[in-house]
């Protein structure tokens, strides 16, 4: 079992490797978000890894089935086609900044996983959804509340910004 | 022969017997549905292939197999080609949890409604995909109407289905089923009648099913997002759409009807039974209701529905504390 688990870890993680980098590169933003939905499965099959079975259907019934689904309606409404303003691409100097900007960041994660001893060797245990349930309401009640006071606030922020504007016209 | 693990040949087992039974249930129900719509409309439907035209779907499938595949010029190839196999696999994958019968069931897993939730929000991303990538305006409104009525109508959906799982205290759909008793009135029915209502009305609209077929409203838009695809293009999302509406009928028949439970006929007729009602239900609504507006689709899930759905909810969550308490 421990191979395949090996095996799939490699699957996933080619997975959100090519994704993301479609989601990055493509020049179509609707490829683009093909690519975002090819990461988050890729996620998702990494909580299930991780024996984290409910996160990893919240992961796709949220991001995929219902935030995918949002940016593509945004895609559509802009009509952003592939000859758009910013789809020539970008200058010599733009692309090494961002390797810079990866390779940082991949390094210094890489440096700490490869030089920090193996907290567990041991099999995740899947947790009962109750325990999830009563964790969230619990101990980090506040934390779960000031997290759905953000959403709050980019909705609220978002209808306040359409509203400026039809009331401008 | 030890090698293969008992877990995975009863996953290869159950694949193996839902593909085969999804393909049988489209065609028995592409036949039924012709024939209820030419006895509705009073005419004869299909019946000059077999006896009363059952063969019909049969020679009709060949056909689709047999059709050259188009695509349109300027379409985007990967995503038009990517779309219908996107419909029609995760189709396969929502059949695994549901119970049949008593422990007859494919991949037993504590989280299979919410396996079934999340797998299905798949299908609007393959219509949308097909309609963005047809290169055509049609496919392209279809494309978006299927977005605000699947975002619309995914949301009472889920609140109804979360007011069983609050009185099942459960979202293993095997579990919720073994709550219930063997009459219909000791069915989730009968404590949640609003609930069913609900879940059935979202129901038809999130698998785009008259008199909510607005994605694919052929006197305005051609066929919709659909358009542009010939051959098994097409045959795979007319699957697909099968395949949910089953999958819709199977979950209602396991939350509210008591699933496999009945007197006398053994489990598995008693599923079969309750979820054919369902379909010749949804059939039935097909032929009877004209398609509804847009602006009035929208009206009666934001209007109707999702209160109707939320109000449901916590009355429920207040009557589950209330007899926990007591």
């Amino acid at each position: 079992m421990e191979d395949m688990a090996k095996i799939a870890f490699g699957f996933y993680t080619l997975i959100i490797l090519s994704g993301s980098l479609l989601a990055v590169g493509a020049k179509s933003l609707v490829r683009a978000m093909v690519g975002l939905i090819a990461t988050l499965l890729g996620v998702a099959g990494m909580y299930m890894l991780l024996n984290a079975q409910f996160l990893a259907l919240m992961q796709i019934l949220i991001y995929v089935g219902a935030v995918c689904v949002l940016i593509f309606f945004a895609i559509m409404l802009t009509r952003a086609d592939s000859g758009g303003e910013e789809a020539e691409s970008a200058p010599l100097r733009q692309n090494l900044l961002a390797l810079t900007a990866v390779l940082s960041v991949g390094g210094i994660l890489g440096w700490l996983v490869m030089t920090r001893p193996l907290v567990t060797t041991g099999v995740p245990v899947e947790v009962a959804i109750e325990k999830l349930g009563l964790g969230l309401l619990g101990p980090y009640g506040l934390a779960f509340e000031l997290i759905s006071v953000v959403l709050l606030v980019s909705m609220a922020g978002a209808v306040l910004l359409a509203w400026e504007r039809r009331n401008g016209k | 022969m030890s090698a293969i693990p008992a877990e995975l040949l009863h996953i290869i087992i159950g694949l193996v017997a839902v593909a085969a039974s999804v393909g049988l249930i489209g065609l028995v129900m592409v036949w039924v549905e012709r024939k209820v719509a030419g006895h509705i409309q009073r005419r004869p439907g299909p019946f000059e292939v077999g006896p009363s035209g059952v063969l019909q779907p049969l020679c009709d499938a060949l056909k689709l197999v047999g059709k050259q595949l188009f695509m349109p010029t300027g379409a985007d190839p990967i995503l038009f080609w990517l779309a219908p196999v996107l419909a029609f696999l995760p189709v396969l994958l929502l059949f695994l949890p549901l119970p049949v019968g008593d422990g007859l069931q494919a991949l037993d897993v504590n989280l299979g409604l919410l396996l079934i939730l999340a797998f299905s929000g798949l299908a609007v991303l393959s219509v949308l995909l097909a309609g963005w990538a047809s290169n055509n305006k049609y496919g392209l409104l279809g494309a978006a109407r299927a977005v605000a009525q699947s975002v619309a109508y995914e949301i009472p959906l889920l609140l109804s289905v979360l007011a069983v799982a609050f009185v099942a205290g459960s979202l293993d759909l095997a579990q919720v089923v073994k709550g219930q008793g063997t009459w219909p009135w000791n069915w989730n029915i009968m404590t949640q009648p609003l609930a069913f209502l609900i879940y059935f009305v979202s129901a038809l609209g999130e698998t785009n099913r008259a008199p909510f077929d607005l994605p694919e409203a052929e006197s305005e838009l051609t066929a919709g997002f659909h358009t542009e695809y010939s051959g098994m293009g097409f045959g795979l999302f007319f699957l697909a759409e099968y395949a949910n509406m089953v999958v819709v009928c199977s979950v209602a028949t396991a939350l509210f009807l008591g699933g496999w439970q009945g007197p006398v006929l053994p489990g598995p007729v008693w599923f079969v039974l309750k979820v054919s009602a369902l379909m010749l239900l949804m059939v039935f609504a097909r032929w009877t209701y004209p398609r509804v507006r847009f602006d009035q689709l929208l009206v009666i899930n934001w209007k109707w529905l999702l209160p109707l759905a939320v109000a449901n909810l916590l009355l429920t969550a207040f009557f589950v504390k209330l007899t926990q308490l007591s």
